[in-house]
């Protein structure tokens, strides 16, 4: 928890089930619990990250993903950095959905209509053998979809788990770079639209 | 290179309690050690399992024990148990500690509960064998430490600045007895080099300028510095100045010129004593001869104050939750029950005999099988009732949450539900007696699972209603964090608590709740309770929006239950007999003579206002307006029709099915069809049928026809 590093939300979506919440743990404590709970509400986890020389404070975000609590987890879209849509790979449905939760994401983030956010696709469970969803149908989904990143995790076995996370933090300053829209100081514009560092009351 | 960590200070017998059947269950304590250590990238708290750390000191270095959170894929390797008590453990560095609470000192041994400053809460750490002062007089070597002026129990953590460092060593040291404190390699950690600026802090500004309204209003909307950069809308803005705010005094004596905003003069709290839970004895006296209970008012009294014994829950419960009528006599029960069970089989075939062809065409339905599917195995797993894979009582939950969904099929299933059955089926041990106490439960929650979530916005604006009268401090600080909307309070409200206290509380908190005593809303005032028992650690701390979202989170399993109880007992008392309660407090709190429809049953009688939706807050309702809003589900009339209390089953589910499966199908009709004397067997394939056949031992047939007597 440095006072150095940037606050970066990330915002995990995907059907109930699919392994957000343990996709979250495992990258934040490495730990996988076969006895864990269904999320009810919304929690977060943070993280601290170097990502080519920088520092970041990734601030995950995992809510419930049953249709009902929309009302619930919407609001904490707002000042997204990343967006992770995740499917599980022995669940054709929850790979049908991506496209729901990215709009859905789009429209409760505030993102303009067309601009290019760093969305990064995320198949999990890819240690169980009755899959449903072949990584060509996958891939194919995503580069059709602004060339997101796609990772097939498994967050049992800890495969791809903190290539994903990070791949995910370079793909955004990536697409900063790009942009140049921004200028050298992007912090002051991005971090206006979300919530402070955490321990501001001290540092930063 | 291994660097040897340095242990500072080591602590064993040191618990973590958790979550399983009740506190005399062997695994409900994990014992471990506890650390201080110096590390090279800091210093560092940490507690581990006794099992984690037998099995990881065959090698010695304590940078192999240290977990690393960039290496992946060890722990799949370990076996589940010590996975299970791996993720327990605890670490974390100094830097980041921004409070703790301990226990009361007539806790019957010490406990602390560490805060870091992101707001993540450690569970408490026991030390059954003494020791927390000495870690903490250890700590004070390193970190600035304080009281809190407001709670005796909670203490905080100065940032560090080497100012406040010399500082500390010349102020009055907490847990040594000498001043001899010292400064060990502190100044040097580069982390510390770190300028603080102390920032005029909100808590501050906030309770400086309470006084005022002028600054009440810009502390409200000018969002101070701690918490989410939201920048409020106009329009709230606009409501904000119009609304008069509740619950405060408004006076000009102080300063001409000046609105002084008192805090609210409740009356004072009165003392209020818990009792003992009903007994064996005492319950047998209430039966007369026909079996019949008398005096049930006094009944429920003593349920309130003290709960129901364990051996006796599960034929109370019965009478809590609807499954009998307060006024039967056991030949009415015996009938009542006989009919229960026809009826559950009846609907449980309804489900149990739609083929997977024709399921293909019936999306819903298999929708919800897939959800229910995959809750079932993430509810209570640590609990020894449904621990394993092929624990034969996940088969009776995944049954009742199906059957319930043909029971009442417009609200079908939402996830929340296998929370509210877990404890339900635990004290029943029967899957029909179970079904029906569920329902009877869910009469009381429905409204918290329906498609617009109104009820539960409806109760969280209750919550807000209530705080603004009981602490308005405490509201404008949360409504200054952009908390005023109490979703950190969503989980409370949805499954009343289930996952804040461990599983025994669960059942006693309940129990208390369904006697409607001292009022239907309780819960929300426990929930009062229970954030008044955080307000000094979320203020002094100066948490801001994420932070009071993951401590509230965290404080799950270290709420005192008997002392929440007792508190909000105290609170609803002194709302009870304050003059000055708006009426559409006293409308929550159901002290409005019969001629006023209470909050809580007006959103059950939504059906008799057509389509208006559930949202008919008290609100609205004083100020006369109706507004129409087209329920968004076809279910939203027709499961809140029920009454409260009671199993008067309205839902259409059960109109729906008369005469189509009708009563041909009773108990002996379904045994026939193999679905069985044990009532879990080969229903689905996928669902390990086999491990599912022996269902029965607990939930069997036999049980079922055991009657209550
Ligand atoms: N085999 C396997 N199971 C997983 C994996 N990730 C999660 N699970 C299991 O899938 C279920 C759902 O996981 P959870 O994290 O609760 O999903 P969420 O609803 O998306 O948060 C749980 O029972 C997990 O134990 C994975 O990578 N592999
Ligand atoms: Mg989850």
């Amino acid at each position: 928890m440095s006072g150095r590093s940037k606050l970066l939300k990330v915002v995990l979506l995907g059907d109930g089930g699919v392994g957000k919440s343990s996709l979250m743990n495992r990258f934040v404590s490495n730990k996988f619990d076969a006895q864990s709970y269904h999320t009810i509400g919304v929690e977060f986890l943070n993280k601290e990250v170097t990502v080519n020389g920088e520092n970041f404070t990734m601030q995950i975000w995992d809510t419930a993903g049953q249709e009902r609590f929309k009302s619930l987890r919407t609001p904490f879209y707002r000042g997204a950095d990343i967006c992770m849509l995740t499917f599980a790979v022995n669940d054709r449905k929850s790979f049908e959905n991506l496209p729901m939760w990215k709009r859905e994401f789009l429209y409760y983030a505030d993102i303009q209509d067309g601009a290019p956010f760093p969305f990064i696709i995320v198949g999990n469970k890819c240690d169980m053998p009755n899959r449903e969803i072949s990584e060509e149908m996958a891939q194919s989904w995503c580069s059709r979809n602004a060339n997101a990143p796609y990772f097939e995790t498994s967050a049992k076995d800890a495969t791809n788990v903190q290539l994903a996370f990070i791949s995910a933090v370079s793909r955004m300053r990536e697409m900063e770079d790009q942009l140049e829209v921004k200028p050298v100081q992007t912090n002051s514009v991005d971090l206006s639209k979300k919530q402070k560092p955490l321990n501001s009351g001290c540092c930063s | 290179m291994a660097f040897q960590n340095q242990v500072l200070f080591a602590k064993d017998s040191v618990y973590v309690h958790i979550n399983v059947q009740d506190t005399k269950d062997k695994d409900a304590h994990i014992a471990g050690r506890v650390f201080l250590l110096n590390k090279p990238e800091g210093y560092f708290i940490e507690w581990k399992a006794e099992d984690v750390l037998n099995l990881e000191t065959t090698s010695e270095e304590w940078d192999v024990i240290n977990y690393k959170n960039d290496r992946e894929g060890d722990s799949v390797s370990m076996n589940a148990k010590m996975d299970a008590r791996r993720k327990y453990n605890i670490s974390f560095d100094i830097l980041d500690l921004k409070s703790f609470k301990r226990s009361a000192p007539n806790h019957g041994w010490a406990y602390i509960i560490f805060i870091l400053k992101d707001g993540t809460t450690f569970p408490a750490l026991h030390f059954h064998n003494g020791g927390s002062k000495a870690l903490l007089k250890e700590l004070e070597n390193f970190i600035y430490i304080r009281r809190s002026p407001n709670d005796p129990r909670l203490f905080l953590v100065k940032d560090h600045d080497p100012e406040q460092l010399s500082q500390s060593i010349n102020e009055l040291s907490l847990f040594t007895d000498s001043s001899g404190a010292y400064v060990q390699n502190f100044v040097n950690d580069s982390k510390h080099g770190l300028s603080k600026k102390f920032i005029k802090s909100p808590y501050t500004t906030t309770l400086g300028g309470f006084s005022k309204v002028t600054n009440f209003l810009r502390d409200v909307l000018m969002t101070p510095e701690n918490s989410q950069n939201l920048v409020r809308p106009q329009s709230e803005v606009a409501e904000l100045l119009q609304d008069d705010i509740p619950g405060m005094e408004i006076s000009q004596l102080d300063e001409p010129g000046f609105e002084m905003i008192t805090k609210t003069k409740l009356p004072p709290r009165p003392t209020v004593k818990r009792g003992d839970p009903l007994a064996s004895p005492q319950w047998n006296s209430f039966f007369d001869a026909e079996g019949r209970i008398s005096k049930v008012d006094e009944l429920k009294d003593i349920i309130f104050r003290g709960g129901v014994d364990p051996a006796l829950r599960s034929e109370v419960w019965k009478f809590l939750l609807g499954f009998y009528d307060w006024d039967s006599c056991s030949k009415k029960r015996t009938d009542q029950r006989k009919r229960k069970v026809d009826e559950y089989f009846r609907m449980k075939l309804q489900w149990k005999t739609i083929s997977a062809e024709q399921e293909k065409r019936f999306t819903l339905l298999k929708e919800r099988r897939g959800l229910i599917d995959k809750d079932v195995m993430r509810t209570d797993r640590t609990h020894k009732f449904f621990a394993g894979d092929k624990n034969p009582n996940l088969q009776v939950l995944y049954d009742i949450l199906m059957t319930y969904c043909m029971y009442n099929f417009d609200l079908g299933y939402v996830q929340g539900m296998s929370d509210i059955l877990s404890p339900i089926l635990v004290v029943m041990e029967n899957e029909v007696d179970a079904f029906w106490c569920f329902a009877g439960a869910m009469e009381r929650v429905c409204h918290n699972f329906e498609m617009d979530q109104n009820g539960m916005k409806v109760q969280l604006s209750q919550i807000h209603k209530l705080m603004q009268i009981q602490d308005p401090e405490l509201c404008a600080y949360l409504e200054a964090h952009d908390s005023g909307n109490f979703y950190f309070c969503f989980r409370w409200i949805l499954i009343v608590f289930k996952r804040e206290f461990h599983f025994h509380e669960i059942q006693r908190l309940w129990e208390v709740i369904w006697t409607d005593r001292p009022c239907s809303n309780f819960h929300l005032i426990i929930s009062l309770a229970i954030l008044e028992s955080e307000k000094s650690t979320l203020l002094e701390n100066k948490f801001g929006f994420t932070e009071i979202l993951k401590h509230i989170n965290d404080i799950s399993l270290s709420i005192p239950l008997e002392e929440t109880l007792r508190k909000a007992e105290g609170i609803f008392l002194q709302l009870r007999d304050y003059k000055k309660l708006p009426i559409s407090l006293k409308e929550i709190l159901g002290l409005l003579p019969p001629a006023h429809v209470p909050a809580s049953q007006s959103m059950e009688n939504s059906m008799f206002m057509g389509s208006t939706s559930n949202s008919s807050s008290s609100l609205q309702q004083e100020a006369g307006v109706k507004v129409d809003t087209p329920t968004l589900m076809a279910g939203g009339a027709g499961s809140g029709a029920s009454s409260v209390k009671g199993v008067t089953r309205s839902g259409s589910g059960s109109d729906l099915t008369k005469g189509t499966v009708g009563a041909a199908c009773s108990a002996n009709v379904a045994r026939s069809i193999g679905m069985s004397a044990r009532y879990g067997g080969g229903a689905r394939q996928s669902n390990g049928g086999g491990a599912g056949g022996n269902a029965g031992a607990t939930c069997g047939m036999d049980d079922v026809h055991k009657v209550f007597t």
